[in-house]
């Protein structure tokens, strides 16, 4: 299905914001007073609407908007036995060591209700699939090929061991670590079998390993409560060994990897900051097709990073700020792609925002209307590419 | 019933209070007793509450400090308020947090390292977070009136610069 793409294809990162409908199910169903049943087909409804948006903005490639999940890794609470979502509140709740969240809830600028982690309170085993049900629903409403976004193996076992909780069940993440790979690449072969374009395998809190000093300390990057180490260059061998036990061997699908640098704030100076420079070698390591990469602010750094690496992965080229209101000129993203052609062939590069729209689903960046003007900005800034690059 | 709260119930309970011109002053009593070290139980009414010191201040760190428990007292006054008045107004609210941080002119002069200025807070931002079913201009002026209205808040906020802020989520 993907050699059917044009040049430069127009896709999206994963998430799209919820309609306030869906928020009131989501929250229903997550108090018990709505069944699953009930919830799923009102977000068929919201994944219709989301994909209706995303065709009318012409772009290529295109997600469910990760319209049933609470977000992009929390959800798999709701597929796997074992695992229970919690509020940060109630992990306050269990845990001794209250002060350090309380400085991630600082930083995230964020309520304790408002977080939501999936953590591992047993055993874990697949209830039902964790995204092959999303994949069937939307191909059977479109015809454009689909991307579906999954939580790498990294940030699953790091938000998902909790001490003090999780420990009953597994003593360590890493024990975690090798049940994650096996749920994560039997859905990778499953999502193929059924005829799935590309799955992005979700790894942002590999910017808080490099950027953050601290790495001890548990923090929300991107929704996870991220146990570590403490030891970066451990935590990226640790990571790429994990994506490559996910993916490796496994034929006759795309996939990608997605950094950054957090998406949980409007607020720029509360995220993290920096080029990509530490990340690209073990970037370059994972045994993945692409790398779906934030270049739209001057907070991700420049792309003169892959200068060692020329034209050795697909680019997933961050063009769209996901939260701002102003929308991107096709003129700049036709120079953000220009500037990519110096490291990568132009049939590499693939145009998106830089983050989902939705990555929470109770903290939207964007509003749909925005969303939409900026996809609609980067399909005209490919069009023009295709004219003068093609 | 609102917020869990019973609405007849405390509308018959302001009535009373409201009748009693004493209840304006709203005199209240504590007596704080020496443990140990640095330690200090507060009786008020039939409640009572233990005070310590950090660690590196030669405290157990067994208890907040008392000025975390001043900083406490006005996010749950605050929250108090806001919940009150909500419920009053027909407001139901799903989730409430308040988020405080604050800073001290001068903490040195408490520990006897310097004279210049005074220990006492000079800026507390307090930051609330709500979802609630009301529409966001309602929200914020309801938190507007808390602040106005807020016992502790107006302690402290006539002698400390307060800045108060408002999240409303979806």
């Amino acid at each position: 299905m993907e050699h059917s793409l044009p040049l430069f294809p127009v896709t999206v990162v994963g998430s799209w914001s919820r309609p306030s409908w869906l928020l009131d199910a989501l929250r229903k169903r997550q108090g018990g007073r709505m069944t699953g049943e009930e919830f799923e087909r009102v977000a068929d409804q919201a994944v219709l609407e989301a994909l209706r948006y995303q065709e009318e903005a012409g772009i290529d490639v295109v997600s469910d908007g990760e319209q049933r999940r609470d977000n992009f890794h929390s959800f798999v609470a709701d597929k796997l036995e074992g695992v229970k979502l919690l509020t940060l509140a109630e992990i306050m709740d269990l845990v001794e060591d209250r002060a350090q969240y309380e400085r991630v809830l600082q930083a995230a600028d964020a309520p304790a209700f408002s977080i939501k982690n999936e953590t591992v309170v047993d055993t874990i085993r697949p209830r039902r699939p964790l995204a092959l049900d999303e994949f069937t629903f939307l191909r059977q409403h479109t015809k454009k090929p689909i991307m579906v976004p999954l939580p790498g193996p990294y940030i699953l076992a790091r938000s998902m061991w909790v001490k003090g909780v999780s420990d009953k069940a597994y003593p360590t993440r890493e024990h975690l670590a090798v049940d994650v790979v096996k749920v994560l690449r039997d859905e990778l072969i499953a999502l193929r079998d059924a005829g799935c374009a590309f799955v992005q395998f979700d790894e942002p809190v590999l910017t808080d390993v490099v950027f953050n000093r601290d790495v001890k300390e548990r923090t929300f990057m991107c929704g996870s409560m991220a146990e570590s180490t403490g030891d970066p260059s451990r935590e990226l061998l640790f990571a790429t060994r994990l994506l490559n036990s996910v993916t490796e061997g496994i034929d006759g699908i795309r996939t990608g990897v997605h950094v950054c640098r957090g998406n949980w704030s409007r607020k720029d100076e509360v995220l993290l900051r920096g080029s990509y420079e530490p990340l690209v070698p073990t970037m370059m390591g994972m045994k993945v097709d692409r790398l779906v990469l934030e270049f739209a602010t001057p907070r991700a750094g420049d792309l003169d990073v892959f200068a060692r690496y020329p034209k050795r992965k697909q680019l997933g080229l961050g063009v769209a700020n996901p939260r701002s209101d102003e929308v991107e000129s096709p003129a700049f993203i036709v120079k953000r792609a220009t500037d990519a052609l110096q490291y990568f062939e132009p049939g590499q590069i693939y145009l998106n925002p830089d983050c989902g729209w939705g990555t929470f689903a109770e903290r939207p960046m964007n509003t749909a209307d925005v969303a939409s003007r900026k996809l609609r900005a980067i399909v005209e800034a490919a069009r023009e590419l295709r004219r003068t690059v093609g | 019933m609102r917020n869990g709260i019973d609405v007849d119930a405390l509308q018959a309970a302001l009535n009373a209070v409201g009748a009693q011109p004493e209840s304006a002053a709203a005199r209240k009593r504590v007596r704080v007793r020496w443990l140990d070290r640095l330690k200090f139980r507060a009786y008020v009414r039939n409640h009572q509450f233990e005070v310590d010191e950090p660690t590196h201040l030669a405290g157990d760190n067994a208890n907040p400090t008392s000025m975390e428990y001043v900083l406490g007292a006005l996010g749950t006054c605050l929250a108090t308020g806001f919940v009150f008045n909500a419920t009053q107004r027909g407001i139901a609210i799903g989730n409430l947090e308040v988020s405080l941080e604050s800073t001290q002119q001068n903490y040195l002069v408490f520990l006897g390292l310097a004279t210049a200025g005074h220990p006492g807070f000079d800026q507390v931002t307090a930051k609330l977070y709500v979802q609630a079913d009301a529409d966001p201009a309602v929200l914020r002026e309801l938190w507007d009136h808390t602040l106005r209205t807020s016992p502790v808040g107006n302690s402290l906020s006539r002698a400390v610069t307060l800045t108060p802020e408002i999240d409303i989520l979806p």
